[in-house]
């Protein structure tokens, strides 16, 4: 950054020069020669502690020549009458260019210390505010910003794009504009892995530097610095300016390694759930398939009496139910993922509803029984009666399907503050707690689960009740026994309006 | 041959067509089928069938288009069979001309019912003055509703609902047809008034405790009041 000392430190070192000759001047009449040797001996280690060394090794020379000419008698001569004045020229000659190299060389390397300081501090703070940052494109922001403070220079990331070429549009965080042959030489770059442009032995003559962001394993991109004009970058620069690149370089490869690893996990999580999907649909249609054929050739073969025949029909029919629920199920399912269910609001009687969510549950239901508890006072609320039933009979079935016979599956109706609530209570086993988050995720299945069920159930009730911005949430009662609760926003017929209507 | 009744089923899946046949032809129908709307619209118009059985999902155009320009010219009564259970479908289907609507998979006691019900008013053309279904008796010359044989008191609101879902037994009527029926054409998006009055209508004529419901709920479509044989409470 200093190679040649400029003209002020001259100028400076020989003020310093004159102004300790006037003091030495004005000190003479007090003291010996040998004294005023001295002061200049001090002048060379202050001098040298602030200028460089030509300037230094000036001041040394021009003030041993000084003391000669002034004090040194015979004064205004440059002969040396005595011996032991001759010896003491000497040394006071050696001493002071020895002391004006030695302080310059301390100054130097702790100038170097410094630098080193600097640039460990500029690496720190790259590292911390880019490798750190949350998101790679607020990191890279960061670190065109310390490349541009720190160097005074513009900068431009050009990055490596998914198909492993370099794109030739710089990255959102540069602050140079590229032109064509820039972007050309960066692509040079890319491609050898090796710095380019300005100030290097390629294409010296391009605006900008060019180093390539080195990762681990492959080349992320390219740093392109533009300096001003009349700036030079020496070895120190380049070399701080190449740690920058290659921090850069393993930042973007760190930050690629991270999105792939983050894609192989999603990939592996549908990977799962597509051969969960595939298990339990294959399982769900063939099962009530091969019942449906066998069923069909045992009434081929006409085997068994009458009552046999009956027996095998209602199995048949049973099994073709089975086969319609799960094939429904599957398409309700594929509505609600794919966004396309919207409600169709209407005025709904809910009683009316709950009733019609029994009736259908009805031939599914055997041995349960039902309880209705309804608000009488309820109003009518505006909702999709075909969707919430189908909620309504999912639950039912659900309740039914973990409950034993002979219990009692209570529905629930009300209203609280615009919210319609209803649920459906069962006598069960109640639901493992650490499977409780878990039970409305698609073709989940709880792990005590019957045979048969697709672990869609659910979450279609989830489904249907988010389209109409509501929630559905499940819970254990005391002492046994599970409670499904749907709240849905209604919004309800005024009472004034229901009196006149009746 | 003419004492039999036709029935035309337009659908491309030869296997639906051959199952038709089979349960139709055993309930002393004769069968023509037609494969595409085109064809079945020919079909209609030269061999004059007595009720059209039409598939939504035709090759050549949808079921909704050939039975919109069916409907540009004949009467005939006409029953969707179709995959699509949405409610909006069937509503469509229904303004658009439809006497009723079966999804498959359907049962054959539920379709050959559906189409009986069909047909009635087809055959009706003069109103009956006295329906019955179960154990209700409707009498449009007196407005005489009975249960049994004793008298329900009825509203006109009410009595109006029940005589539109009664000229209608045994298909499914539009919440839009039954509003604009009995509270006029301005009424069609005030479905709370339906609501309530069905409500009303169902405390006064079902029997609670009785296997079969008289009213039935069509959620998102509409109503269905059922053709019952059984007439003893």
């Amino acid at each position: 950054m200093q190679s040649t000392p400029p003209l002020k430190e001259f100028v400076f070192g020989g003020l310093s020069i004159l102004v300790a000759t006037g003091v030495a001047w004005l000190l003479q009449p007090f003291t010996a020669y040998q004294t005023v040797a001295l002061l200049y001996l001090l002048l060379v280690v202050a001098v040298g502690l602030k200028l460089s060394r030509g300037p230094v090794l000036t001041v040394a020379a021009t003030s041993v020549v000084f003391w000669n000419f002034f004090f040194v008698p015979p004064h205004y001569t440059f002969y040396i009458e005595k011996l032991h004045d001759g010896i003491l020229f000497a040394t006071f000659f050696v001493v002071a260019l020895a002391m004006g190299h030695l302080t310059t060389r301390l100054r130097r390397s702790e100038l170097a210390e410094r630098q080193k300081e600097r640039r460990t501090a500029a690496l720190y703070e790259l590292a911390h505010q880019a490798a750190f940052a949350s998101d790679i494109n607020l990191g890279l922001q960061a670190a065109v910003g310390l490349i541009d403070s720190i160097f005074s220079v513009r900068a431009a990331l050009l990055l490596r794009r998914p198909d492993h070429t370099l794109s030739d549009k710089p990255h959102s965080s540069s602050s140079l504009v590229l032109s064509d042959k820039e972007t050309s030489v960066a692509a040079w770059v890319f491609s050898r892995c090796t710095p380019a442009g300005k100030f290097t032995d390629t294409l010296p003559q391009s605006d900008a530097m060019h180093l390539p962001l080195r990762g681990r394993t492959s080349v992320m991109g390219v740093l392109s610095v533009a300096p001003p004009a009349d700036r030079s970058f020496d070895l120190t620069d380049k070399d701080l300016l190449e740690a920058f690149a290659v921090l850069i370089g393993l930042i973007l490869e760190k930050d690629h390694i991270v999105q792939a690893f983050k894609r192989a996990e999603i990939i592996e999580a549908s990977e799962q759930l597509r051969r969960t999907l595939l298990e339990s649909v294959s399982h769900e249609l063939k099962t009530p398939l091969a019942a449906v054929q066998a069923g069909i050739e045992a009434l081929s073969r006409q085997v068994g009496g009458e009552d046999l025949k009956q027996r095998t029909l209602a199995e048949v029919q049973l099994a073709v139910r089975r086969l319609h629920r799960v094939i429904n199920n599957l398409l309700d399912m594929t509505r609600i993922e794919s966004g396309v269910v919207q409600p169709r609001l209407d005025w709904c009687d809910v009683g009316e509803l709950i009733q019609e969510a029994v009736d259908l549950s009805g031939e599914i239901l055997g041995e349960h029984h039902i309880a209705l508890h309804l608000d009488p006072a309820l109003p009518m609320v505006k909702l999709d009666q075909a969707l919430m039933e189908q909620c309504l009979c999912n639950l039912i079935l659900n309740a039914a399907s973990w409950s034993p016979p002979d219990t009692e599956i209570t529905l629930d109706a009300r209203l609280k503050e615009n919210q319609l609530i209803l649920s459906v209570q069962d006598e069960g086993q109640g639901i493992p707690e650490t499977e409780i988050h878990r039970i409305f995720d698609t073709f989940y299945r709880g792990s005590k689960s019957k045979p048969g069920g697709t672990g869609l159930g659910l979450s279609i009730v989830d489904g249907f009740v988010r389209a109409h911005g509501g929630q559905v949430r499940a819970a254990n009662r005391q002492p046994h026994g599970a409670e499904f609760v749907i709240t849905i926003p209604v919004e309800t017929l005024p009472a004034n309006v229901m009196e006149e209507l009746t | 041959m003419s004492d039999k009744l036709t029935a035309l089923v337009i659908d491309d899946e030869r296997q639906i067509r051959k199952l038709l046949r089979i349960i139709l032809e055993e309930q002393n129908y004769r069968v023509l089928e037609a494969e595409t709307g085109r064809q079945g619209l020919a079909d209609v118009a030269q061999r004059k069938p007595d009720v059209v059985l039409l598939d939504l999902g035709l090759p050549d155009m949808d079921g909704l288009t050939a039975l919109k320009r069916l409907r540009e010219w004949s009467h005939v009564p006409a029953l969707i069979l179709s995959v699509r259970e949405g409610p909006e479908d069937k509503v469509a289907a229904l303004d658009a001309g439809a006497d009723d609507y079966v999804t498959k998979p359907f049962e054959s006691a539920e379709l050959l019912a559906r189409l009986r019900a069909i047909q009635r008013r087809g055959a009706t053309t003069s109103e009956e003055p006295y329906f019955q279904t179960g154990h209700l008796a409707v009498d449009f010359n007196s407005h005489l509703v009975t249960m049994g044989g004793r008298e329900v008191r009825l509203t006109a609101t009410e009595y109006a609902l029940l005589r539109v879902l009664a000229l209608n037994a045994g298909k499914v009527v539009t919440h839009q047809h039954l509003l604009r029926e009995v509270w006029g054409p301005n009424a069609a998006d005030q479905s709370q008034y339906l609501r309530v009055y069905m409500n009303h209508l169902r405390k006064k004529i079902e029997i609670p405790q009785a296997k079969q419901k008289l009213l039935k709920t069509e959620s998102g479509i509409g109503y269905r009041l059922a053709l019952l044989e059984d007439k003893s409470p």
